[in-house]
């Protein structure tokens, strides 16, 4: 089991009344399981994925991730954590657009500190196996929208994460980079890797192992 | 890890020029101004600290009241300095300098006559330091008949010949002076400057034992240890025990008696304080010195300016946040510590406090000579690369750094990551309280120094427009009219056939700038009144001057009739108690041989002699025509007459060099330190104004980036762009506004104490105020009015579909 959320409430205080962006969430994922999560507009998934990346809090319930109780963790604790085991992945590429896509790749390894020759070493495995060696010295906005999502899935898979978290990674792709894309993810799941991915296409929750649906911040099936 | 903060900013530097570049000029020339302003005040500072023993010397002066006049003397007399030595233990040595002036000298066929010349006793050397570098070094003015003389003024002249032992002839010195030594150049932060320093005992004067006549500068070394206010406790003692039986033969009072109504003492003066604090000058003082205010005053302006562009660098940083918040957001979500955080927006700041630093630097090296001639100083650019001045920059670049990078660094590294990723996010309506004190901070000290530049401007216009009693135009001074001897009036026929000369009148005295000064006591009814001001003129100096008989008649032509009769100044009749009929009354002036009964002829209408700083003087004219010539010319080409005048110059002398001053240039050279700080004060006004509407144009950034959706929203429902760059600028105007309610009760305050220095003033009235206020507004709403009038304009789609 890689982690596992029971209970889990998240609200936002509006005037006297509560509005819940998460009800009543139970969730538990294996190691090497590759789940989607659909929903309409507002239902709260990315609010989930958020949750389960630690980006954000939740008001109640327990989360387990590893053996580890989440929300008992301080702030630095839980950020310690998902640094070495989570690697994200969004709608927006969300690249440095003043790094090269070298330098991009590389970030995540000096956050931990790797020694120059190792960051060098893996970063060119990196390049090599997205086969985006001859576009290393290149800026964001010098690639595709796909060649900028595959740098932001290479940048998330260097530290070698248990976890990769998607938020709609296609959303903004054309649907031929957008297969691309998902044909890497279930590559990747092929080799180990869990994933949990935001989507809206049911063609791309195909590619999954699993679908979770939200609606109004409850889970409605999965 | 640190390479990367530096890659990425120096990117960011890159890819914001526009913002960087307002950012580092404001700092660069916050760090110039601070640098030029730390130079002045060193240089100030270090006055006569060239003296090894600078802290054990101090300078007697002579302070007191008597008949209502404040008298204040930096000379003392002859036998001050051995009696304090004698009598007091805590005096080590005591040494004089009496000032001689620029006599004329001459070397073998050569005549000189800039030289600055100086008595000083034998024992000057051993007090003030000032090495012998060639010569005599143990006691180089033993002997009389002894100078010692500078290095340049030894170039001067002999050349590269040794002048050890060379004599030279000085006018009114009876025998030739031997050269004994040479020393290098009184440096130039000294309270005093000559050439050529001569022996004290062949100078007669200095072995007087009359405690009534100050003409020596005396100055005590003190033993170490000693306070000065230790021996000044002393003095009164010294005074009533050597002074009061001279005084009691010489006005016939007592020295108890005296003191009754009036207050006479000496007084101890620190010589590290006389430059910044002696309060003698236009008195007795050796040379115009500094001001203590003025020291203050820069120190104000110069962390006022530094922290206007701190502010700016914060302002302008939080102003870009909005760009950075995805950045940061990234940058979370990969791992980054809030700490690894800082110190990258820290090293951002830092290299670009290091680039204004670079660019303040050149911009210094490159304005000093103009700020030297501004500020009357010869600060040379090596200072600036001089360790002290290299560790005051490092440590500037410090404190800028962390004064104007941690807040937008702490600010940027505190983004949630979620938030930080959403496209369109800001925080800062926290902080915008912050923010808006900086503004009204900036803009305090903006309006304040605008305020000030315009009291400063209307006070001196006052000056030079005030009716000072006398018409300064077009008057041609030569001074050194006496050198032609006997051709002087062969001379002066000459020039009176030049149809541009009106008029000419024989004398020294000068109501502006250099000139001779005499006093003199004076008694009425056997009684004695006070000193009062001496004017040696002719019959013609009250025309020529285009003053102004109130009462009576002026000297009449021939001068023998007239040499016992006086005009007086209104002051003199009022301080005399002759309102009621003066003319045919008479007094008598105490001089050497006695007392001189002189009847008063005439009353002149007061006019001023002395800066309007102070208040008119009691002044006494005899008709005593000698001295230089002053001319009243009727040109508009001045040049030309002064041309026509110097040949004539040159057929009737000697070969000594034509010399004049124009007396409006002489009046307005009075004033020179307050004109220096007037336009110093002006271009630092220009430059606060300046970097804080940098500021300014840097916040309505951040402000009109924060409200383009509203901005997008009103267009489309129909507003027109007047009213949204009012919308825009509303909130500016009100905190600049509110800026003035504090910046103007502070300027009155200031600028009225800065007035109350000077006897004659001009007032504050309610226009500065509101000339301050528009030039402000006016200057601002430029800045703001562009800003929001471009993102008023922009197209709406494109702030909502960024949404």
């Amino acid at each position: 089991m890689l982690l596992q959320l029971s209970n889990i409430f998240k609200w936002v205080q509006t005037g006297g009344q509560r509005t819940f962006l998460l009800k009543d969430i139970n969730l538990t994922v294996e190691e090497g399981e590759f789940i989607s999560i659909m929903g309409p507009s507002g239902s709260g998934k990315t609010t989930l994925l958020n949750v389960i990346g630690m980006l954000d809090g939740f008001n109640e319930g327990t989360y387990n991730f590893m053996d580890q109780s989440v929300h008992q963790l301080k702030e630095k604790h839980r950020s310690a954590l998902y640094k070495e085991y989570i690697g994200f992945v969004f709608q927006a590429y969300h690249l440095i657009d003043e790094l090269t896509v070298y330098e991009n790749i590389e970030t995540p390894l000096l956050y931990k500190k790797f020694k120059p020759a190792e960051r060098k070493a893996l970063v060119a495995d990196m390049l090599d196996r997205f086969n985006i060696v001859g576009k290393k010295d290149l800026f964001p906005e010098q690639l595709s929208g796909g060649q900028q999502q595959l740098v932001g899935i290479a940048r998330a898979l260097i530290s070698k994460p248990k976890l990769i978290l998607a938020d709609e990674p296609t959303g903004n792709l054309n649907s031929r980079q957008g297969e691309e894309i998902m044909e890497r993810f279930k590559k990747l799941n092929e080799e180990g890797v869990t994933i949990i991915q935001v989507t809206h296409s049911e063609k791309n929750a195909a590619y999954g192992s699993r679908i979770i649906e939200l609606l109004d911040g409850r889970k409605v099936s999965s | 890890m640190i390479t990367n903060n530096f890659k990425i900013a120096w990117r960011n530097i890159l890819k914001n020029r526009g913002m960087f570049l307002l950012n580092i000029l404001g700092l660069a020339i916050g760090i110039t101004s601070c640098l030029l302003i730390v130079l002045f005040i060193s240089d100030e500072l270090h006055y006569d600290r060239y003296n090894k023993k600078a802290d054990r010397i101090a300078r007697v002066v002579f302070r007191g009241k008597v008949g209502g006049e404040i008298m204040k003397e930096a000379v003392v007399m002859a036998p001050v300095a051995q009696t304090l030595k004698d009598e007091i233990p805590e005096v080590a040595d005591a040494t004089r300098i009496r000032r001689a002036g620029t006599p004329k000298i001459r070397f073998e066929n050569t005549v000189y006559r800039n030289s600055r010349f100086a008595y000083v006793d034998p024992n000057f050397f051993t007090i003030f330091t000032l090495p012998v570098i060639h010569g005599n070094n143990v006691d180089p003015l033993g002997k009389p008949n002894t100078a010692v003389l500078t290095e340049s003024e030894v170039k001067k002249y002999f050349g590269n010949t040794d002048p050890i032992g060379k004599e030279l002839f000085v006018d009114d010195h009876p025998t030739p002076l031997e050269i004994t030594a040479v020393i290098g150049d009184v440096p130039e932060n000294s309270h005093f400057h000559f050439d050529i320093f001569a022996s004290m005992l062949s100078y007669a004067p200095a072995r007087s034992t009359s405690w009534t006549k100050s003409n020596f500068f005396t100055y005590l070394l003190l033993r170490e240890d000693v306070q000065y206010q230790q021996v000044e406790d002393k003095l009164p003692l010294v005074v009533e025990e050597h002074m009061g039986p001279q005084l009691k033969a010489e006005i016939g009072m007592s020295f108890a008696d005296f003191t009754k109504d009036n207050q006479i003492g000496l007084f101890l003066q620190p010589l590290t304080d006389i430059h910044l604090y002696s309060d003698f000058a236009g008195a007795s003082e050796l040379e115009q010195g500094g001001d203590i205010r003025y020291i203050y005053i820069f120190v104000a302006v110069g962390v006022f300016m530094l922290c206007i562009a701190c502010i700016n660098f914060m302002n302008l940083s939080t102003a870009t946040a909005a760009k950075r918040s995805k950045e940061v957001g990234i940058r979370k979500v990969l791992g980054s510590e809030k700490r690894q955080l800082i110190f990258q927006f820290l090293t951002e700041t830092f290299i670009a406090t290091c680039i204004a630093a670079l660019a303040g630097i050149l911009i210094t090296v490159a304005v000093l000579p103009l700020f030297n001639e501004l500020s009357g100083k010869t600060i040379s650019l090596s200072f600036i690369f001089g360790y002290e001045t290299v560790i005051l920059l490092l440590l500037l670049i410090i404190v800028i750094s962390l004064a104007a990078g941690a807040y937008p660094a702490f600010v940027l590294s505190s983004f949630a990551p979620v938030n930080a990723l959403k496209t369109r996010f800001f925080t800062g309506r926290d902080t915008r309280g912050l923010r808006n004190g900086l503004v009204i901070f900036q803009f305090i000290i903006s309006a304040g120094l605008i305020f000030s530049t315009i009291i400063v401007s209307k006070q001196m216009s006052y000056i030079q427009n005030k009716n000072i009693g006398y018409d300064r135009d077009q008057i041609l001074v030569i001074n050194e009219a006496t050198l032609l001897g006997n051709n002087e009036k062969a001379f002066r026929n000459e020039i009176r056939k030049n149809p541009l000369v009106q008029h000419i009148s024989v004398s020294s005295y000068l109501p502006a700038g250099p000139s001779y000064n005499s006093m003199a006591g004076i008694f009425m009814n056997g009684q004695y009144q006070r000193r009062m001001f001496f004017y040696d003129v002719d019959k013609n100096y009250l025309q020529v001057m285009g003053m102004q008989l109130a009462l009576g008649r002026n000297f009449s032509d021939d001068s023998g009739s007239d040499s016992l009769n006086a005009i007086i100044n209104e002051t003199a009749m009022n301080i005399l108690g002759l309102q009621k009929d003066p003319i045919g009354r008479t007094f008598v002036r105490d001089t050497d041989q006695g007392g001189q009964e002189l009847t008063v002829i005439g009353v002149v209408k007061d006019f001023h002699f002395k800066s309007l700083h102070r208040q008119i003087d009691p002044l006494i004219m005899r008709n005593r025509p000698y001295g230089g010539l002053i001319i009243r010319t009727k040109t508009g080409n001045m040049s030309g007459l002064i041309e026509n005048i110097r040949q004539t110059w040159n057929r009737f002398g000697t070969g000594e060099p034509f010399s004049y001053t124009l007396l409006d240039d002489s009046f307005r050279q009075t004033y020179r330190a307050e004109r220096n700080m007037g336009h110093i004060l002006r271009i630092f006004a220009m430059l606060t104004i300046f970097i804080a509407c940098l500021g300014l144009f840097g916040l309505v950034t951040y402000n009109t980036e924060q409200r383009l959706k509203e901005i997008g929203i009103r267009k489309v429902l129909g507003s027109g762009v007047p009213r949204i760059v009012a919308l825009l600028s509303k909130d500016f105007l009100k905190l600049i506004v509110f800026s003035f309610l504090i910046a103007f009760p502070l300027g009155y305050y200031l600028m009225n104490r800065w007035l109350q220095d000077f006897a004659y003033r001009t007032g504050i009235s309610w226009w500065t105020f509101v000339l301050t206020a528009l030039i402000t507004v006016s200057i601002a709403m430029l800045t703001i009015g562009l800003k929001s009038l471009r993102a008023a304009m922009q197209n709406p789609v494109k702030a909502l579909k960024a949404e």
